[in-house]
């Protein structure tokens, strides 16, 4: 296939593959079949056997109401955060419009642009990995095209250029001799791509950042599921998406890791704060008693706070293996002693929530591996150690929605509660409050879980009156909703009745795999849950939402290619964990390393050095003057060196200059230390301006140089029969040869320089 | 074939396309700035990569490259000059791609029409290629300096290798097709300049002589009245038939600045259209093979003897292309009276004078020049 012939197909696949790039920056499959199939169209119309294209007329006028439509588009959402998405597919439908255009260089160059800003447009949309792995895909594709492009474009202003003349030939496509153009091209554009591709890894990670990565972190939280924030208007369908994050092992006190017989609830964010007029859940944050402690590199376990005894005894471990979710949050089991991780980290506690988080400055990408020393029921002695005085009870527990009391109330007396403290002796007896507390959870839960409340994750029906709260409409009317509106119901009625209670959002593990032993957490595995006190340092969690909803959604949507999946979530983890999420401080880690790595390497070579030389002095008794005898060797060395790289160098040379490259190896090493001198003069032949050319053999050279200077071609021609005395006759030249050559050279150099 | 040369200067210059990448670059670098997004960090990266990576590659490829312009011989008004280029890369492992070849410097009278392009020329190969001027004006042309330039990969920068090579073309005046009958009008017909016989034997109708018969002689050579007169077979020789001939005898006395011209004409131009009108007259000549020659006066151009054929041809065109119109005239200068039996055609710029010579000839002018021109056939639809 000729260059030519390639371009066209290059330039077309780059074109598609800009379009499956915007439109997966989108997640828009309709876009991707609709804009993908019109594009193919357009190769059959155009380049197949009728080559037929719209006409001017008729493609401006697409392209006007296209215009017209992106604009009443644009104008009727008047939301800038969608303007770039708004502008990408305008250039979509415009790049495919442009498909159908006549096949002229102009319009190639409109074509490749317009692919271009395509791509950026998705860039400043999403950094997803299967976008960002297209996006790499039409790099490398663009690089090989705009090559194409350069040659292609050469040849048709060669042609116009001609053909104004009329009277002769385009200029040849394929030279007549010579080797192949197409694998010298490929290689070519191989290395270029490999050449950029390794540069802007260097780029990449030297652009100057600051600050921590924006992209990083809403990225992780995007893709997660998880999240420490709650909306409860975004009335959408959730797609339950089967990506594994992180694999769960949970160890008992004995070391054997085992099933449990109930989910296993691991927290990442406590919401406290409900806004009732966003209607969204937040975290308060109001703790100032943050500890920040650095673990140890060797997966060493280290407590969350001082006083707390041994750990290593009678508690639970979980260690979680990261796979494809890049976050700052440290997912932990109630209630978490000791952490470990891979690499040494900054880990910061909050003691108030008992969550953690990463908050270190100095590695690069977020972590593989950590472990967690936990006690499922820890002892309020315990709890008081590792807590402090940061978490007390309030005694101010109300809920800010107006409407809430009477349905509490109807709630209350559904649950059928019997036998349980009232409100005042709660106040007075902490002891009934706590039993208060956790049987009116317990049986309020077990109410919203007996079948009056159905789960979906389709909240498209779901209808909220004006100035009607979500979750009154939830408990109310609607009586659906995924475990957010559960969990955010079943707070409303605690608070209501004075129960102190908060909201818990992470993940919940239920998939177990028998053969590795271990939970598997998914995307779709993402929960809110319940945590209420029951205690002065103690929280219980209850969890509203029907525990067989949470089974479902884990088995739903199973297939065999979720056996699979941990490769591609693999490659995504470390896509966002190394790219997305590289951040100032990952690139200030990367120079300490670097440096460090550096001087280590200097340090220790320098010492062994010394402790050479100090070997050596002892062993040859060299005393006081040996710094001088290590000089003079090294020195001796070093020019040996220089003489043999010097050396090497004229005899490559000389068997490039003399056509020796063809023969055998070491014949062509014995012929060469005897013709140097034919390459001298070949060289100095070239300076004057008489190089021999490839197809020209010595003797007919010898003509050349007559015509210039009669008496140097009289000596070159000496040489030249000594050349072929060595080269062809097998002859070796003895010490009078060479002083003959040599007089020859010097009567060559000289006839040169007078021109006779 | 001269060896090819090494560059004498290399230069670097930014496209419209690279200016324009640059400014693509700079949106990039902008909006990953202003956006944290390492994605679009990666692409700025890779931008402003390739913009090195095409320097280095462009700048590799031309590194090793020789290059020779193959002297052009003769060119002519009207008619496209195609200079030839060696192009030799010595280069163990890097192809060239993308190769333009430009003359640069052109002197007035020659213009480009059309550039050398060679896509691929591969380690150790040598290629050549082709690159079309416009002659317009007549003379002596200097082609000073040729550049081979590359914006191979991308189209980037502008990698040039400059070969100071000067070379002289010759330009030689236009051929005007003049009407086929011109020549046998005052020619063939004239006085002293048409078809006669030659003292020497030939295969003309003319008698030459009578000769014993040889072995393989023609039977309707023989001479019968001979042979029925004396009993002996005797072949009748013809003498051979030599050419019309013509003295093309171009008028340049006159300065140009004395040149009896109505107000606006140019009279440089008409001194121009002479030389034409005599070239082509004796392109015509030759076309129908007679036997012409040159004579010019008022400057310092040697008479041209009467020969015919190619190289008398391309002798006599050359020594138009040569005449330098800015040399002092000589006023006095007049056709000196010979023996060679030849039409003689008088051209001049100006006005017909017929004290030039004592001799009976043809007087042309250069404004006859479109008069005489052979009218162009109307092309038909393809």
């Amino acid at each position: 296939m000729t260059l030519l012939r390639q371009y066209r197909i290059a330039a077309f696949l780059l074109v598609l593959l800009s379009i499956a790039a915007f439109a997966a920056s989108q997640k828009d499959l309709l876009l991707l079949v609709s804009g993908g199939a019109i594009a193919v169209l357009s190769w059959y119309v155009t380049e197949g056997p009728r080559g037929r294209t719209l006409p001017s007329l008729v493609s401006n006028g697409l392209i006007l109401l296209l215009l017209a439509w992106t604009l009443v588009s644009f104008l009727s959402e008047l939301a800038l955060t969608d303007s770039t998405a708004v502008l990408g597919r305008f250039l979509l439908w415009l790049l495919v419009i442009k498909l159908f255009s006549v096949r002229a260089a102009y319009e190639d160059r409109q074509r490749l642009t317009l692919a271009m800003m395509l791509v950026v447009c998705g860039c400043l949309e999403t950094v997803e990995f299967i976008f960002a792995a297209l996006v790499f895909l039409f790099l490398g594709m663009s690089i090989w095209t705009a090559m194409l492009w350069r040659l292609h474009a050469s040849y048709e202003a060669a042609r116009e250029s001609r053909r104004r003349d009329g009277s002769l030939l385009p200029p040849p496509l394929e030279v007549s001799v010579g080797r192949r153009v197409v694998p010298q091209f490929r290689r070519v554009a191989i290395a270029s791509i490999v050449a950029i591709f390794a540069g802007s890894v260097l780029g990449f990670a030297l652009f100057p950042r600051f600050g921590e990565s924006r992209g990083g972190r809403t990225d992780s939280e995007s893709v997660s599921g998880f999240s420490d924030r709650i909306d409860l208007l975004a009335n959408e369908r959730i797609n339950e998406s089967r990506r594994e994050l992180f694999t769960l092992r949970w160890i008992d006190p004995t070391g054997d890791a085992l099933r449990s017989n109930r989910p296993i609830y691991l927290r990442g964010a406590v919401l406290d704060r409900y806004d009732p007029v966003t209607h969204r859940w937040e975290v308060l944050r109001t703790s100032n008693a943050i500890r920040a402690m650095r673990t140890p590199r060797d997966s060493k376990f280290v407590a969350l706070g001082p006083g707390i005894p041994d750990t290593t005894g009678g508690v639970w471990t979980a260690e979680i293996t990261m796979r494809s979710l890049a976050t700052s949050v440290l997912f932990t089991v109630y209630a978490p002693f000791a952490v470990a991780t891979d690499e040494s980290y900054s880990v910061a506690f909050d003691p108030a929530t008992l969550l953690l988080r990463d908050v270190g400055t100095d590695h690069v990408g977020r972590y593989w591996w950590y472990a967690l020393r936990v006690q499922p029921q820890p002892s309020p002695q315990m709890m008081e150690t590792l807590q402090g005085s940061v978490d007390s009870p309030r005694s101010d527990i109300s809920f800010p929605v107006a409407g809430l009391e009477p349905i509490a109330q109807k709630i209350l007396a559904e649950a059928n509660l019997a036998g349980l403290p009232t409100a005042q002796d709660a106040r007075t007896d902490p002891t009934l409050r706590w039993m208060r507390n956790r049987e009116t959870a317990r049986a309020i839960a077990g109410w919203m879980r007996s079948g009056r409340f159905q789960y979906t994750t389709d909240l498209t029906e779901f209808r909220v009156e004006p100035g009607e709260d979500p979750i009154v409409a939830f408990l109310e009317r609607n009586r659906f909703g995924h475990c957010e509106y559960f969990a955010s119901g079943l707070i409303a009625v605690l608070r209501t009745l004075g129960i102190e209670s908060r909201l818990v959002t992470g993940f919940v593990a239920i998939e177990y795999d028998d053969s590795l032993e271990q939970y598997i957490v998914r995307e779709s595995n993402a929960h809110a849950w319940v945590e209420v006190r029951t205690g002065d340092h103690q929280w219980t969690a209850f969890d509203p939402t029907p525990e067989d909803s949470l089974v479902q959604i884990s088995e739903r949507n199973r297939s065999f290619v979720d056996n699979f999946r941990w490769i591609y979530d693999r490659v995504e983890f470390l896509w966002n964990s190394r790219v997305v999420a590289y951040d100032s401080a990952a690139q200030a880690t990367i120079a300490d390393r670097v440096q460090s790595e550096w001087r280590s390497a200097a340090r220790n070579g320098y010492d062994s050095l010394r402790a050479q030389m100090r070997a050596m002095v002892e062993r040859f008794s060299l005393g006081r003057a040996a710094l001088y005898w290590f000089a003079a060797i090294a020195l001796a060395v070093l020019a040996a060196m220089a003489a043999w790289f010097v050396a090497h160098r004229h005899l490559l040379k000389t068997q490039v200059r003399a056509g020796l490259r063809s023969l055998p190896r070491q014949e062509a090493k014995a012929i060469a230390r005897d013709v140097g001198f034919f390459a001298d003069a070949l060289e100095l032949l070239e300076r004057r301006g008489l190089s021999k050319p490839a197809s020209t053999t010595p003797m007919q050279h010898v003509a050349t140089v007559a015509a210039h200077a009669p008496s140097a071609g009289v000596e070159f021609a000496r040489l030249v029969e000594r050349f072929y005395q060595v080269r062809y006759g097998g002859h070796r030249l003895s010490v009078r040869d060479r002083e003959e050559t040599r007089d020859a050279m010097e009567r060559l150099k000289s006839a040169l320089a007078t021109g006779r | 074939m001269q060896p090819t040369m090494h560059a004498t200067r290399r230069r670097t210059n930014f496209g419209s396309v690279g200016f324009v990448y640059c400014i693509a670059v700079v949106v990039v670098a902008l909006a990953s700035v202003n956006r944290p997004n390492n994605l679009l960090v990666w692409i700025f990266a890779a931008m402003l990569v390739a913009l090195l990576v095409s320097g280095v590659v462009s700048g590799s490829t031309l590194m090793r490259l020789r290059a020779q312009r193959i002297e052009p011989r003769r060119a002519r008004v009207g008619e496209l000059l195609v200079i030839r280029y060696t192009l030799e890369n010595k280069a163990r492992f890097m192809p060239a791609f993308d190769l333009h070849v430009e003359e640069r410097s052109l002197p007035v009278g020659l213009a480009a029409a059309g550039d050398a392009w060679v896509l691929h020329c591969g380690p150790g190969d040598s290629v050549h290629a082709e690159s079309v001027l416009r002659p317009s004006r007549r003379g002596l042309h200097r082609l000073p300096t040729f550049e081979v330039w590359s914006s191979f990969p991308f189209g980037l920068l502008r990698k040039r290798l400059i070969f100071e090579r000067p070379s002289d073309v010759l330009v030689e005046p236009e051929i005007v097709p003049l009407m086929p009958n011109l020549l046998s009008r005052v020619a063939r017909g004239g006085l002293m300049g048409g078809v006669r016989a030659s003292v020497e034997v030939g295969g003309g109708e003319d008698f030459f002589g009578v000769r014993e018969y040889r072995s393989g002689d023609s039977i309707r050579n023989i001479a019968w009245k001979r042979l029925a007169g004396t009993d002996q077979l005797a072949t009748i020789e013809r003498s051979r038939a030599v050419p019309p001939r013509v003295r093309v005898v171009l008028d340049l006395r006159r300065a140009t600045a004395a040149l009896r011209v109505a107000s606006g004409v140019d009279p440089r131009a008409l001194e121009e259209d002479a030389i034409t009108l005599a070239a082509s007259l004796m392109a015509l000549a030759d076309r129908q093979g007679d036997e012409f020659g040159l004579t010019v006066l008022g400057l310092e151009v040697a008479a041209i003897p009467l020969r015919r054929g190619h190289f008398h041809r391309a002798k006599v065109l050359a020594a138009l292309a040569a005449i330098d119109l800015d040399q002092p005239r000589d006023g006095t200068a007049s056709l000196r009276e010979s023996a060679e039996r030849a039409t003689i055609l008088f051209v001049h710029p100006d006005r017909a004078d017929t004290s030039v010579a004592p001799s009976v000839g043809w007087n042309f002018t250069a404004s006859q020049l479109p008069s005489l021109r052979l009218p162009l056939e109307p092309r038909g639809r393809a």
